[in-house]
């Protein structure tokens, strides 16, 4: 028997929600249920988080009318963070999955869910929507594999505990109209938020976050919008990327010093003007490859041969040529502006950790690096470098500057990968990075110009074009490849390393593509951007889940056979049978099994705690289920030279259950 | 003329199949931007379609449509047989007097338009609309006037807001009931709402006593009459003169939407104003 653990969807413009449930059926003897309201919300549509923020409803689910239901909590992933005309709101878009963890009357009978949905949805308009899902679970087995999934996927995202989390709230104060909040993390803060709690009568608006220049110590200060006198117990969610913590820190009397500058937000002074020396080198060192220096000389050989010309006007000439290298630098960052504005970066969040932009990178410096070795060449239609050359030859100030300008657009088939490199790196910076590096780059670029300008004599310093440029090329590209290189490893640990080799793989078509004839005019373009396209899709569909799965390092893997040599060696052994997508396995472990003293007792040498992960299909842990006449999770059991069959504890985990157990299972002498 | 070749020792081929990587990848990119950005360069365009009922009133068609909802769900509205019986007269009420009830109360002539603004406590975007139709009414004075009407679909706290706003009305307060529930988000407590008035300089017994009154059960009936009749289905919602708006919308279009109505005369729906 097979019956779809799902409710019809409910749908309108702005949302389609339905109820899914991770079990099929109701196994034997279990008597809990992970369930999950899946709400897609179409574009531009947001629902709110149990904190909406300044106003706004959060989802609530009614349950009445149900049968064999005693409780159903929802579990709330981590919310994002939306600022629109001033109002800070905090919730969810595109799709969330809310995780319920629901506990039944009956174990091991069917049930009958009616949810009453209650939920606010807002783009420009604010819809409410009210709506009944119904979803009935008969006495059986069976894992719906595809809600199992989507569930553990937003189950991930559910905040951890302070003892599970790494991320540590240290202090938070209310000190001049203002909520002050740090935290600390071994692992680098990368792109923190911080979502404080006090009830409905208190608001807070945009947060200043600030990280120390490790990124492992937070400082955030909210502004409070509404508060009382009274201040309540403080609940506070701390995300970064992919984890989040909520944990509700004592006041403290004290405000935290702002000891950092703004380092995440900020790049200081020192920090611009290193960038921008690169930027200027590097714009230096394009003037001597292949395509700009004899563009460079011809030019200068021109003017310097009409020696008739008064030298203010020489000096002019060169002055408009360095303002033509400019302007095309700073079309070239209004159009990184553009495109920033858009919205490519959004969501990026930092970007080495972002696979997305990784791959994207490696590409990048992969083609331009395979460019530079001269596997093929990149370069602007013979037609528009004709036009481009003609009409740089007029006379007067606009002809020296559209020299100037030209020089730059000539020089695309050389600076390409340079250009290239720095517009892919600017699109993740600030607006004001982006417009220094580029005149920087633009600086460097025209320095020549400028140099003649000051003193014309200096033409004769110019190193003459040669074999010596497909050194410097060499160099470069050898660089570049360095860099692609690095990038790629840093992908693999992100994204692991199939996704790497793929990426890898794909670049190398390109490549490829892009170097041998292929028929017809249209085939090379489709088949470089099916490359491109793809290599972009793949580390967004391969990355998550990641691969990295944490088994504790206080627990070992179920080995079934291992077990009675343990117990004849007077230990005792505690299994817990438990999966991604089980939310009350989730629940146990976070509020029994990582919390003192229960973690304590489990580190004991007399001890031996085992996971058995029954997230994919093993045949193994389904027989050991059955031998103790289970079919569904969590399961847990404590074995011991007390209990050789092990004493089976209930679904829902308390310290007192399992420390009794274990002792009731050890030896008596080893209390 | 500068010669093509940049370097003859290096002999830069311009040959058609090498030239196209640079067009692929900038044809990627401006592909890929043009998708993002072309739509929202476009300039807002006025676009109004009339509306089948009611009769004359026509409907600004923003960029996105929000039809294809169920029209006026409100949370938690288990409606009781009177209180069906009383839906049902104020939609009467309303329909018989469509302007009546939108702008009831205005001082209006012909170039001075009327909005209706319907709004919920709860709803963020209200609050910006309510701002700004407020600061837009004070500025043009002569130009525009606005009634302001409460539409709280959003539960029972939403439900109680709405009318400590409309006892405020009653006592000229309303915007500055909207901007005050910013520094201290609403409660339905006595203290809340004494000190509130304390705040707004009204009267708080008058407040109490109007918030529970007939006459603010009556208005909040109506409001919701008129949402049926104009088939909102969330809020904030504006009608300008005969020209209804769902969702937010920027002061650039309600100017011009004024102005239109200015120059169309908005009355000839509302014989009787």
């Amino acid at each position: 028997m097979s019956v779809a653990a799902s409710t019809d969807t409910y749908e309108n413009t702005a949302i389609s929600a339905r109820l899914i449930s991770v079990e099929n059926g109701v196994a034997t003897n279990s008597g809990t249920l992970s369930l999950g309201l899946d709400i897609k919300l179409a574009e531009g549509w947001k629902a709110y988080w149990r904190s909406p923020g300044e106003v706004g409803l959060p989802p609530e689910i009614s349950w009445d009318g149900s049968t064999n239901l005693a409780t159903a909590q929802i579990l709330w992933p981590a919310p994002e963070r939306f600022t629109a005309f001033g109002i800070e709101n905090f919730g969810y878009n595109k799709r969330v999955v809310l995780p319920i963890q629901a506990v039944l009357e009956t174990a091991g009978q069917a049930v009958e869910l009616q949810a009453g949905v209650t939920l606010l949805t807002c783009s420009t308009v604010c819809v409410p929507h009210d709506f009944n899902l119904a979803l009935t679970i008969p006495a059986g087995a069976g894992i719906d594999a595809a809600s199992a999934a989507l569930i553990s996927e937003f189950a991930e995202r559910v905040p951890l505990g302070p003892d599970a989390a790494d991320i540590e709230v240290e202090t938070a104060v209310i000190a001049d109209g203002a909520l002050y909040v740090t935290a600390r993390s071994a692992n680098a803060f990368v792109n923190p938020d911080v979502f404080p709690e006090m009830g409905p009568t208190f608001t807070f608006g945009k947060p200043d976050i600030r990280t120390n220049s490790a990124g492992t110590e937070l400082w955030a200060k909210l502004p409070l919008l509404a508060s009382e006198e009274q201040l309540p117990l403080l609940q506070v969610t701390v995300t970064d990327g992919s984890r989040a913590v909520t944990a509700m820190p004592e006041w403290s009397n004290t405000v935290p010093d702002a000891p950092f500058e703004l380092v995440a937000n900020l790049p200081d002074l020192a920090q611009i003007l290193a960038i921008a020396a690169f930027a200027f080198l590097g714009g230096l060192i394009l003037n001597v490859m292949p395509c700009v220096l004899p563009v460079l000389s011809i030019k200068l050989t021109s003017v310097l041969n009409h020696g008739d010309k008064p030298s203010h006007e020489v000096r002019n000439g060169f002055l408009m040529s360095a303002l033509g290298v400019l302007v095309f630098m700073w079309v070239l960052s209004a159009g990184i502006l553009v495109l920033q504005s858009v919205g490519i970066t959004v969501g990026w969040g930092l970007q080495f950790q972002n696979p997305v932009f990784l791959t994207i990178m490696f590409l990048v410096l992969t083609v331009f690096a395979a460019n530079l070795f001269g596997i093929f060449e990149i370069s602007l239609p013979s037609g528009l470098q004709s036009r481009l050359a003609r009409s740089s030859v007029r006379d007067g100030y606009i002809g020296d500057f559209a020299t100037g300008a030209f020089a730059a657009v000539l020089a695309t088939p050389c600076s390409a990968p340079f250009l290239g490199t720095a517009v892919a790196f600017a699109l993740s910076g600030r607006p004001i990075d982006v417009i220094i590096v580029f005149t920087a780059l633009g600086l460097g670029l025209s320095l020549p110009y400028l140099l003649f300008a000051w003193k014309p004599g200096m033409v004769r310093l110019l190193p003459k074009p040669g074999r010596w440029m497909l050194v410097v090329k060499w160099v470069l590209a050898g660089l570049l490849a360095g860099t692609a290189i690095w990038l790629l490893w840093v992908l693999m640990g992100v994204s692991g390393v199939r996704v790497a080799v793929s990426v890898l793989v794909l670049a190398v078509l390109f490549v490829l593509f892009a170097t041998i004839r292929l028929p017809g005019r249209y085939t090379r373009t489709a088949a470089l951007a099916a490359v491109a396209v793809l290599s972009l899709a793949l580390p967004g569909t391969l990355t998550p889940p990641p691969t990295i799965k944490e088994i504790g390092q206080d627990w070992v893997t179920f080995d079934r056979s291992e077990i009675p040599r343990l117990i004849s060696q007077g230990q005792t052994v505690f299994v817990d049978v438990t999966a991604d997508w089980c939310l009350t396995c989730k629940a146990n472990k976070t509020l029994v099994l990582d919390r003192v003293p229960v973690v304590d007792r489990l580190r004991d040498e007399k001890v031996v705690a085992m996971q058995a992960d029954w997230t994919r299909p093993n045949p193994d842990i389904s027989r050991y289920l059955e031998a103790h006449n289970r079919f569904g999770i969590p399961f847990n059991i404590v074995y011991g030279p007390n209990a050789p069959d092990g004493i089976i504890l209930s679904e829902v985990l308390t310290s007192d259950a399992v420390l009794n157990a274990l002792d009731a299972a050890a030896l008596a002498t080893d209390k | 003329m500068i010669d093509r070749q940049c370097d003859p020792n290096l002999r830069l081929r311009m040959d058609t199949k090498k030239r196209s990587t640079l067009l692929t990848i900038g044809a990627i990119l401006a592909g890929y931007t043009a998708l993002r950005t072309v739509p929202s360069l476009l300039p807002e365009r006025l676009e109004l379609v009339p509306l089948d009922t009611p009769i004359g009133f026509r409907k600004y068609v923003a960029g996105e449509t929000s039809g294809g909802f169920d029209p006026f769900v409100g949370l938690g509205n288990v409606d009781s047989a009177e209180a069906t019986a009383r839906k049902a007269a104020a939609l009467k009420r309303v329909s018989e007097d469509i302007c009546g009830a939108l702008y009831g109360g205005l001082e209006t002539t012909a170039s001075k338009i009327p909005m209706a603004s319907f709004s919920d406590y709860y709803c963020p975007f209200c609050r910006v609309q309510t701002k700004r139709l407020a600061d837009m009414s004070q500025e043009m004075d002569d130009e525009v006037v606005v009634a302001w009407h409460e539409l709280p679909l959003l539960g029972d706290s939403s439900n109680l807001a709405a009318k400590a706003a409309l006892a405020a009305k009653r006592q000229g307060a309303y915007v500055a009931f909207h901007e005050r529930l910013m520094k201290s988000p609403f409660q339905a407590t006595p203290e809340y709402l004494r000190r509130l008035s304390d705040d707004l300089g009204v009267d708080g017994t008058q407040l109490v006593a109007d918030m529970e009154s007939a006459e603010i059960a009556q208005e909040l009936e109506n409001s919701a009459a008129l949402a049926r009749v104009f088939a909102f289905v969330g809020t904030p919602a504006l009608v300008i003169g005969r020209t209804v708006v769902q969702g937010q919308i920027s002061d650039k279009m309600i100017g011009q939407i004024v102005e239109l109505e200015r120059e169309e005369g908005w009355g000839v729906v509302c014989v009787s104003v």
